[in-house]
């Protein structure tokens, strides 16, 4: 709402503390330092918070260059505003080891289930996410 | 992104070199790379180290997301200041709209001092009209004398550039230090004149275009950090305030100290640092890079009074620097509708309340209203509590204001409309609606106040033809080997060459021909494939366009049967036409597929034809080797002619001399006259009325042909597509005994041959 009056715009929320989720499904928050025409996020002191249940983890990374294809959505985060209670924090190994059992967990009900429907004759084509081929 | 200092570190104190450098400026203004300071990146490099040894210091550990604490004060590299040759060049700033004189480059201190009163005031305003790069810190040493691009953005360079005359007596330590210091002046030699604080503080309320701007004259520096000054302030009034913004930063952040001590200065605020400038040196063919971009919004006018003066002039400076010229309805007017629309409310509030300001002329007066508001309100939410934060956040501004008008120039362009109607349709309607309710409103209330309805401004960008023409230096040979996507260079010049040799027109004239027998069989094969469709078209259509359809069917065979005819003699076939179209392939499965629709008279012209030429259609031949396909269409032409005509078209392949012997080495033409004979031979021995016999003809002929047959060596006969099984009889008839069994032999015809 800057230089551009009726539009949006990234400029504003430069030097802001950012929450991003990629299209991987990775959550990063961090320091928005700078973009560009294309969306592409330069973040600063990020942190990557992996969820699983009610439990998150944050890995520090760094400095991170998003290409700006690959953002789903970016909220800034109100750093004065308490942080949710709901949910608790553990130590990186924790989470890992957590989002690897789900993982696990998932994988196994998946294979479990195309077993199933093998056996009824039914198959459900698996989603091609990948952009790779 | 790049960002590179224009300016020489190296190149401290030295006056004398103001001039050079002025010099090298002028040279090249957009190759500061490669000749300029901007060759020279020390600075990026230094700013590196301190934000890593910062990093260093503050520790990364535990994901500390959470801006560090200047502890840092580390370096006070906020501040950007060349200290001592920024004194003249910012002086000196030849902006010749304006007419100042400018100071001889090495000016001493205390003349510098004067004329940064009286220069001062004159070049901010000429740096504010040209609309300068808020970013371009004062490193403007180099930079200033440039006319577009340059002049230091930041409040803190003019504040520098102003307090250098004052600071340069002390500066025996400056020199010394490679880092950009607000200088301790202000401070450590008491407060200066009032009238030179309150000049400063003008200057900070000019340039409002950075953070570290912001942060001088309000405590949000999130409020302000994009914020486009503040209305114009009239000078005298600043004078007034003691309580300045200046000085409640100063005593809030500290201001930077020498950096003996400076780097452990916990109050340091790094983020009065404006990084250095980026290249300015463009493509060549690509449009002149701006260092205001298109979309800047412009600074604000200092006050009232020179608000007119103001406006005269961004036309005439930014004018001649955009590129499509498309703009300048845009941008043209700023300054003037800005300046007294809004001029009266905020400036006098709270100096910490800065309105935000943006280039809203193309917005409706409805819609800037409600921006302002919207940003007034968030302004004062956020105020507080940004402050603090931003002061500790040794990070910031990483990406210069430069950088970020770029990038919203950029999506400015996409708002460039010659159709704002079609552009955008809903916010036009809406806007026009809310206007009209309003000015309901208005009429129901009371019936004045016309004056308040503004006209709604719509960008309309003009179609300017941009006509491009290659870049071109006086004295080098030829145009530049550079090509953009603007102009695309022709990498090939072709020149079209006929080639005169005779052969080349022979076989040309080669190729014409057959072109025009290819041409002539396509043209006779629709037409065919019109009468072979007609059954099955006959049968779908109703019954009413049945008879249409029969008389075209009608002319279509009509006109089939008469392509083939020579153009005076009606009942002829055209020898030259039949050859021409047989020569090649796909003539001759056009004969084949055409004869079973030709009328018999015709038909037998055709095959007439075909055997009185069958020696050259035999040669013709030779390579494809698809006369075959005529034995099928032919024999039943052939049975279905009549005696005298079975007979002259014996005659016919007989032809010449040896004729028979040619036909009789081509398998087609065996085949055919076995065809012939053995028609004879049917006719002969079925039909007790054939005139066969009548004349003597069909028996010479059949002589002759035996004739030839005994004497034709058997290597040159060319066995047929097939043998008719009666030609044993029909030989018998003729020949006697010895000679029929001989040519049984050769022709290997036997009583019960198939």
């Amino acid at each position: 709402m800057n230089y551009v009056p009726g539009t949006a715009s990234l400029i504003d929320d430069i030097d802001k503390k950012h929450l991003v989720l990629l299209r991987d499904g990775r959550t990063l928050i961090g320091y928005l330092r700078s973009i560009d025409q294309f969306a592409n996020l330069v973040f600063h002191q990020t942190v990557e918070r992996i969820h699983v249940g009610k439990k998150f983890g944050d890995i520090p990374r760094g400095i991170f260059i998003v290409r700006g294809e690959n953002v789903v959505l970016l909220g800034e985060i109100d750093v004065d505003k308490p942080c949710d209670t709901v949910l608790q924090q553990v130590s990186i190994e924790e989470i890992l080891e957590e989002q690897r059992q789900q993982q696990q967990t998932k994988q196994e009900t998946e294979k479990v289930k195309m077993q199933v429907l093998k056996d009824r004759g039914l198959s459900i084509p698996k989603a091609d996410n990948m952009d790779e081929y | 992104m790049f960002r590179f200092q224009s300016l020489d570190d190296d190149c401290t104190l030295e006056e004398e070199d103001d001039g050079l450098i002025e010099e090298e400026d002028e040279i090249d203004q957009f190759n500061d790379d490669t000749f300029g300071a901007g060759a020279i990146d020390d600075d990026w490099q230094e700013e590196h180290k301190r934000l890593a040894e910062l990093d260093e210091r503050v520790g990364l550990g535990g994901g500390e997301v959470e801006g560090e604490v200047d502890s840092g004060g580390s370096k006070p590299g906020s501040s950007i200041h060349r200290p001592s040759s920024s004194v003249n060049p910012p002086l000196q700033s030849s902006l010749p709209p304006f007419g100042f004189s400018s100071s001889s480059p090495g000016l001493p201190p205390q003349d510098a001092d004067d004329r940064a009163r009286e220069g001062g005031l004159a070049e901010s305003l000429a740096r504010l009209i040209l609309e300068a790069d808020p970013a371009i810190a004062g490193v403007g040493a180099a930079e200033r004398p440039r006319p577009s691009p340059s002049s230091s953005a930041s409040s803190l360079s003019v504040l520098h550039s102003l307090d250098q005359p004052r600071v340069l007596p002390q500066s025996s330590s400056i020199p010394h230090q490679r880092q950009p210091q607000l200088p301790p002046g202000p401070i450590t030699s008491g407060l200066p004149s009032s009238s030179m604080l309150s000049y400063q503080q003008q200057q900070q309320l000019l340039r409002r275009g950075t953070a570290p701007m912001g942060q001088m004259n309000s405590h949000n520096i999130w409020d302000n950090s994009m914020s486009f000054g503040p209305v114009s302030v009239s000078p005298g009034l600043v004078t007034h305030m003691e309580d300045s913004p200046l000085m409640s930063i100063i005593k809030e952040g500290g201001l930077p100290k020498r950096p003996p001590q400076g780097r452990s200065d916990e109050g340091r605020d790094l983020s009065e640092r404006v990084p250095p400038p980026r290249s300015s040196s463009p493509v060549i063919g690509s449009p002149p890079v701006r260092a205001v971009p298109i979309g800047t919004p412009p600074k604000q006018p200092m006050s009232h009074s020179l608000n007119h003066q103001v406006a005269g002039f961004p036309r005439g400076g930014p004018a001649p620097l955009l590129p499509g010229g498309g703009f300048r309805p845009f941008f043209g007017g700023p300054p003037p509708p800005h300046g007294h629309r809004m001029c009266p409310p905020p400036p006098h509030g709270p100096p910490s309340h800065i309105p935000v300001r943006h280039n809203t002329t193309h917005l409706h007066p409805q819609h800037r209203r409600m921006l302002t508001q919207r940003m007034q309100s968030r302004g004062g939410d956020r105020g507080r509590t940004g402050g603090d934060r931003s002061s500790r956040d040794p990070y910031s501004n990483l990406m210069t204001q430069k950088e970020k008008e770029w990038v919203t120039k950029i999506q400015m362009m996409q708002l460039q409309s010659t159709d704002p109607y079609l552009d955008d349709y809903y916010y036009q309607n809406y806007y026009e609606k809310m206007e009209k309710r309003q000015d309901k409103e208005r009429d129901i209330s009371s019936n004045s106040k016309k004056e308040h309805a503004t006209k709604l401004i719509t960008p309309q960008v003009a179609k300017v033809e941009h006509t491009y023409r290659p870049v071109q230096f006086a004295g080098s040979l030829g145009k530049l080997t550079v090509s953009s996507v603007n102009n695309p260079r022709k990498m090939i010049d072709a020149v079209l060459t006929t080639r005169s040799d005779d052969e080349e027109k022979r076989e040309k004239q080669v190729w014409n021909k057959r072109r025009q027998i290819l041409y002539t069989v396509e043209k006779m094969y629709s037409l065919l494939l019109e009468v072979q469709d007609f059954e099955k078209r006959f049968v779908q259509t109703p019954e009413e366009e049945r008879e249409a359809l029969l008389e075209q069917h009608k002319t279509n065979t009509e006109q089939l049967s008469s392509s083939l005819m020579e153009k005076e003699w009606d009942h002829r076939v055209s020898d030259e036409l039949c050859v021409m179209i047989m020569s090649v392939r796909k003539g001759k499965r056009l004969v084949a597929r055409l004869l079973p629709f030709l009328p018999s008279s015709q038909a037998a012209a055709v095959v007439m034809a075909i055997a009185r030429n069958l020696p050259a259609l035999a040669k013709k031949d030779k390579q494809d080797q698809v006369l075959g396909w005529l034995v099928e269409p032919l024999s039943p032409v052939i049975q279905s002619l009549s005696s005298s005509a079975l007979t002259d078209l014996l005659q016919e392949l007989q032809g010449g001399e040896g004729q028979l012997a040619v036909v009789l080495q081509n398998k087609f033409g065996v085949t055919m006259l076995y065809l012939i004979l053995s028609e004879g031979e049917r006719m002969q021995s079925c039909d007790p009325n054939c005139q066969l016999m009548d004349d003597n003809r069909w028996t010479e002929l059949v002589f002759s042909v035996t004739r030839e047959l005994l004497s034709v060596p058997a290597s040159s006969l060319s066995p047929p597509l097939f043998t008719p099984p009666n030609l044993l009889s029909l030989f018998s008839r003729y020949v006697d005994r010895q000679r029929l069994e001989l040519l049984q032999d050769k022709l290997q015809i036997s009583a019960s041959s198939r």
